[in-house]
């Protein structure tokens, strides 16, 4: 189990890090909305361009009536929102100490790895340098769910679910379904939906409050 | 994320978190803007795409992505002289190319608003440097405004067409890629109409800058600068907030930083935030300086705000301590984070900040190198097949000016085909430059967008002067790495109204090129190779420029063309009986939906990723990429 201690800082701040076409940009807005749905202020940095081309990326979600501006400080994010294993590591200077990741465990191997120029690290040896910074770590083969839920492509969804069970954020769980609900038309919802609650579910067995 | 349709709604005080190119593109609206002209640039790209998506539904609106910035900047500038409100779009690089028109326009002046949009890129996210286009507005002598984020964004977009209108000057209107590609909440406000034909007035004395003209422009226009420093003085965008001894002044995104480093540091002090940054208000910095026996001044990129704040303290002979870049405390280079800002004002304060950031900055040092990953071509790119041709045939010997766009990815290995770039249309002039130096082979690459943007006139100067050089013409059919934006080769305007595409290699041939060929850079790895080495051995042999027009359709396209389709997909595989794990595959093409597995030591195709092309077919040589089911 890993405990979430209750959240009292006036903002939350939240880093979601990936690849390329993974879904973090959507996720990190319809994560604002729905909070600024539940009427709280709310900021998004993005970036876009070169960024897109299947390379790194990095989205920051802040919420709560401190955030000015998009920028996440390193050690100030309460919780990660890790699409890939070493995107996370790449990304992991921004948690607060004992603040929590969540971390799908598949991984996308980057193609200097498949060109034989550098060896991927081994997942341990991943974990082992996640946990110099914060013991909190909660992970699981989101994309696995998401293929379970209907389609790879919901995998945004699955670590979305994550994250509202961990309840660090102030959004609520029918906000949150309420905004997949408005963002996908016809026949993606129920698959995204779907995959939210698998998501959530399953951060809710391993995390205690 | 939003629909540029959702940005239509006439629901006064209706709160939208947008993105402030979303927020700009609202403002539009609001303000009653009749014509947008534009070149799509990264961070301002989505600006554009929304006021396409919109110009359709919009009466007494017109919207063009124009040819270039320097066209962008000539529409939408004479259509404010002709009489109605008119906004120019660009990225920090593509003001340097409308720079020309954009100094005579101040001299001559608008008779309705005008907005000159120009998006800096701090930390170079996307562009090939950082310059800091605010000091344009101090040459031109232009009106310039700031906004630090979305909600600011729309509102100071109304208030510049205000401040153009009263001082009948175009107004430089700066954002940078953090304020352009950040959310938050903002308001809406009510739709403006807009004019109908309006009648040009002609007077030629005003709007002709011959030179006896530019003369008695040239007083005219300091003399409205002189109008606008009153304006600076009195704006509520240039204001001060909280008490302390302290003294800050801020400008754009970077106040944001400053109001939280406050905050988290819990320091009293006086903050002047200032959103009309040229002129700066002398009188109302000269007595902030007045009040305070220390000043920070904290701003991204140069020195502009502080340059101004020294200038104003001498001036007035005013003693206080200025603090900013020229004493180090703040950098020139990069984006600014709220941790600059702690760090600068705790050394400034003799404290420690809260965070021992350079514990964490140690922990990090710990962790090894891990496998970069940096933006690709994506997988079933077009480029990398022609990339791929035109290595195999010169066997990486020639030399590769390369161009703007997502192409200029093909900088990494294995690929490795860009070789010098300089901005928009540098491939072939550069080209130019390197043959008749050298006497290498050299084999320029340009996109199809960039070619008509900037490309034209090295053609000319290529034909007419004899350049030995090779032009490869990557045609895919839009401008792909802003975001897809029509160009004059697509047959699609602004207003989404279909019209006949100019075709490249009829241009090329109208401007005397002797030797153009298209090809299909999927039809045949084999026969793209021969293309390419027949063009080389012409231009060798002739001592001319040659153009090969490599067409075939962006991967994002295709994609989409396919999902849209009720087609059955033709998904490739590899044969894993007939791969020897030779990795050629990928050493030398290295598609992102190819990867090596470990485990059976065979390279394997990511059928999420795969977008079909085929093109890694021709580069198995054990022949074991296969195309159907398995």
């Amino acid at each position: 189990m890993i405990r979430i201690d209750c959240n009292a800082a006036p903002t939350v701040n939240m880093v979601l890090t990936g690849v390329g076409g993974q879904g973090v940009l959507t996720l990190a807005d319809m994560m604002a909305r729905a909070a600024m749905f539940d009427g709280h202020n709310v900021r998004v940095g993005e970036i876009h361009g070169m960024a897109q081309r299947g390379g790194h990326v990095t989205c920051t979600v802040r919420i709560g009536p401190c955030a000015t501006g998009p920028i996440v400080d390193p050690g100030t994010a309460q919780l990660i929102l890790g699409f890939e294993p070493i995107e996370t590591l790449r990304e992991i200077q921004f948690v607060v100490p004992e603040g929590l990741v969540i971390l799908n465990s598949h991984i996308q191997m980057p193609v200097a790895v498949s060109m034989g120029q550098i060896d991927y690290p081994k997942h341990e040896l991943v974990l082992a340098l996640i946990r110099k910074f914060t013991s909190k770590v909660l992970e699981f083969d989101a994309l696995d769910v998401a293929k379970t839920a209907g389609g790879a492509g919901s995998l945004n969804m699955v670590l979305f679910g994550a994250a509202i069970a961990s309840e660090i954020t102030p959004i609520s769980r029918s906000t949150a379904l309420r905004s997949i609900h408005e963002s996908f038309p016809g026949k993606f919802e129920e698959v995204n939906a779907r995959a939210f609650t698998i998501g959530y579910s399953i951060a809710k067995d391993k995390l205690s409050y | 994320m939003v629909r540029a349709m959702d940005l239509l709604q006439n629901e006064p005080g209706k709160k939208m978190l947008l993105l402030a190119n979303e927020a700009i593109a609202r403002g539009v609206l609001e303000a009653g803007v009749r014509l947008v002209a534009l070149y799509p640039g990264t961070p301002s790209s989505e600006i554009g795409n929304n006021l396409t998506a919109m110009a359709p539904h919009l009466s007494n609106f017109y919207f063009e992505f124009s040819t270039n910035e320097k066209v962008a900047i000539e529409v939408a500038g004479a259509a404010a002289v002709a009489g109605v409100r008119s906004l120019m779009v660009c990225k920090g690089p593509g003001l340097n190319v409308a720079a020309d028109p954009f100094l005579s326009l101040a001299y001559v002046g608008v008779r309705a608003g005008m907005v000159v949009l120009v998006a800096d890129d701090p930390s170079m996210w996307s562009s090939q440097n950082e310059n800091d286009s605010r000091f344009y507005a101090l040459m031109a002598n232009t009106p310039m405004l700031e906004p630090s984020d979305s909600s600011e964004a729309k509102s100071m977009l109304l208030q510049a067409y205000d401040i153009s209108e009263q001082l009948e000057l175009p107004v430089m209107f700066r954002t940078t890629t953090r304020v352009n590609h950040s959310r938050s909440p903002v308001e809406l406000g009510s739709i403006r109409e807009r004019p109908d034909k309006v009648q040009f007035v002609k007077d030629p004395f005003r709007f002709v800058p011959i030179p006896s003209v530019a003369y008695k422009r040239h007083p005219w226009l300091l003399g409205q600068m002189e109008k606008a420093l009153k304006v600076s003085e009195s704006t509520p965008l240039n204001f001060s907030s909280g008490t302390g001894s302290l003294g800050i002044i801020t400008s754009g995104v970077a106040y944001n930083y400053a109001v939280e480093a406050l905050s988290r540091m819990n320091i009293e002090a006086e903050l002047l935030k200032l959103g009309l940054t040229n002129p700066v208000p002398e009188h109302m910095i000269s007595e902030f300086l007045k009040r305070h026996t220390t000043v920070v001044v904290v701003e991204e990129l140069e020195p502009f705000v502080e340059t101004q704040t020294r200038r104003i303290a001498q001036l007035k002979r005013i003693t206080v301590d200025i603090l900013g870049k020229d004493q180090g405390y703040f950098p020139r280079t990069y984006e600014y984070t709220p941790r600059i800002v702690i760090e600068a004002l705790s050394k400034i304060l003799n404290r420690k900040t809260s965070i021992d950031w350079e514990a964490i900055d140690a922990k990090v040092r710990e962790i090894p190198p891990l496998p970069p990953r940096p933006p690709l071509l994506c997988p079933g790119c077009p480029h990398r097949a022609t990339y791929y041709a035109i290595r195999a045939a010169t066997r990486g010997k020639a030399i590769y000016p390369s161009d703007i766009g997502c192409y200029t990815l093909s900088i990494a290995p294995p690929l490795e085909t860009a070789d010098i770039l300089f901005d928009m249309g540098s491939s072939i002039t550069t080209a130019c430059g390197i043959a008749q130096v050298t006497g290498q082979d050299v084999v320029a690459t340009i996109g199809d967008s960039t070619f008509f943007a900037s490309g034209l006139p090295g053609i000319v100067d290529a034909v007419y002067n004899k350049h030995p050089i090779c032009v490869v013409i990557l045609d895919n059919r839009t401008t792909a790495m802003t975001g897809q934006q029509p160009h004059p080769g697509t047959g699609l305007t602004g207003m989404q109204e279909k019209v006949t595409p100019l075709d490249i290699a009829d241009v090329c041939r109208g401007l005397g090129v002797q030797y153009v060929r298209i090809v299909r850079p999927f039809d045949s790895m084999v026969d793209l190779v021969a293309e390419v080495r027949q063009m080389v051995a012409w231009t060798r042999e002739r001592k001319q420029p040659s153009v090969l027009v490599s067409r075939e359709p962006c991967a994002i396209l295709t994609a989409a063309e396919r999902s849209r389709s009720e087609e059955p997909l033709q998904r490739y595989y590899v044969d894993t009986t007939e791969c020897n794990g030779c990795r050629r595959c990928l050493t030398r093409y290295s598609c992102p939906a190819m990867y090596f597995d470990p485990e059976s030591g065979r390279a394997l195709i990511d059928e999420t990723l795969c977008n079909m092309c085929g093109s890694c077919v021709a580069v198995c040589p054990q022949g074991a990429i296969r195309k159907g089911e398995r």
